[in-house]
């Protein structure tokens, strides 16, 4: 195989790793809506957690990003 | 709501006027549309002195005259005595009251002290990133021979124009400015200068009391078995710091740099329009990465004052 090649397909293969995080801010982001239903008052302080938690959730999202940056543009 | 219902007609004008002169441009003229080179690290423009002046320190420079620029008019709007401040200044006033809201929600009594670092980031890395929307940015720059390049200037006419090379080497642009968010230098500094703060207002705080988060041995002898786990979390607390570094300077320098790359991209798929929509998610991207940056440091710093012993204690008080 080509070393272009591969280097294409393993940036893909990095970038599997975005399904786990996109379920984590999906659920993260779920839970602060039903919250925000039973809560109205709390919207405030749920809101600023809720973009915590989908920091966090993120940050491994885009470890995945860089990896595969590296991938396609440094090695 | 200052401007005339006039203004805002002439605006839409200004807009499909300028939406014509792109399919003019793309369809009837046949200007090709090129995707610039991709460059991880940024690239240099000139030296001054043996010092490389990269595009990202061009435009970080840019970056800090926006900002003193509206410190200097939100100043003297404030000093003119309104009551009521409008424009930028009026946008700056709800933004720095809603920023202080929350460092008094997550900080409380430190909230004055951890405030600044919070409001800096903040303004500083918005308007850094906001830069990604200026026209002719990342796309207006000199053209230099590359390997892998795939520019090639050629006479069209009585105009010097841009095409596709041809075969093997070719050119690239190197743009003047690229927006600065995109060169892990600038998050990687940020970075190491907020996780240094967070370990010198845990040790004010908390004096030497704050290293026993890292070396925890209160618990060893107390309790059997638990009093090791504690301590073996308490060492892990030490990469967990190595990985706040980390964490912070790549969520930053990934979101913005695989946002000009995505901006890059469509502009060369489809260079009508289609863009417009991915300026409005960047926009988002831009704000809520500030957003995210300032007030991760924020809940850290806050995290270090309170320590781990005395949480309930406190927020019985607060």
């Amino acid at each position: 195989m080509e070393a272009a090649a591969a280097k294409l397909i393993g940036a893909g293969l990095a970038m599997i790793g975005a399904i786990g995080a996109g379920a984590g801010i999906g659920i993260v982001a779920s839970g602060a809506v039903q919250a925000m239903g039973r809560n109205p008052d709390a919207t405030g302080t749920i809101q600023t957690n809720m973009i915590l938690g989908i920091a966090f959730a993120e940050a491994v999202a885009i470890y995945c990003l860089v990896v595969a940056l590296l991938i396609l543009f440094v090695f | 709501m200052t401007e005339t219902p006039k203004q805002r007609v002439w605006g839409r004008w200004v807009v499909l006027a300028a939406f014509l002169v792109g399919v003019y441009l793309f369809y009837v003229a046949k200007i090709p549309v090129i995707m610039p080179e991709v460059l991880l690290p940024a690239e240099e423009v000139f030296h001054l002195g043996g010092f490389p002046i990269t595009n990202t320190l061009i435009a970080l420079f840019f970056v800090d005259l926006i900002v003193f620029g509206i410190a200097f008019g939100v100043s003297r709007a404030v000093a003119s005595g309104k009551q009521i401040l409008g424009g930028i200044s009026g946008a700056v006033e709800a933004l720095i009251e809603m920023i202080y809201g929350m460092t008094e929600g997550t900080a409380g009594k430190w909230a004055k002290t951890i405030f600044p670092w919070f409001a800096t980031i903040m303004l500083l890395v918005l308007v850094a990133n906001w830069m990604e929307m200026i026209p002719g940015i990342e796309t207006v720059g000199l053209i230099h021979t590359s390997e892998h390049g795939e520019f090639a200037t050629q006479q069209i006419g009585p105009f010097l124009g841009i095409v596709k090379a041809e075969g093997e080497g070719g050119h690239a642009l190197i743009p003047y400015v690229r927006v600065v968010s995109s060169d892990l230098n600038f998050t990687l500094a940020i970075a190491i200068v907020v996780v240094v703060m967070i370990q010198y207002y845990g040790i004010k705080s908390q004096g030497a009391a704050y290293f026993s988060k890292f070396w925890n041995v209160k618990t060893v002898f107390t309790k059997p078995i638990f009093g090791v786990i504690d301590f073996g979390v308490g060492l892990l607390e030490i990469v967990s710091e190595f990985s706040k570094v980390l964490s912070f300077a790549f969520r930053l320098f990934g979101n913005i740099f695989a946002g000009s790359v995505l901006l890059f991209v469509i502009g060369s798929l489809v260079p009508v329009f289609a863009q417009s929509i991915f300026y409005l998610l960047e926009f988002f991207v831009g704000a809520i990465q500030a957003f995210v940056f300032g007030l991760l440091a924020t809940t850290f710093m806050a995290q270090a004052t309170q320590g781990h012993g005395g949480e309930h204690h406190e927020e019985a008080h607060a």
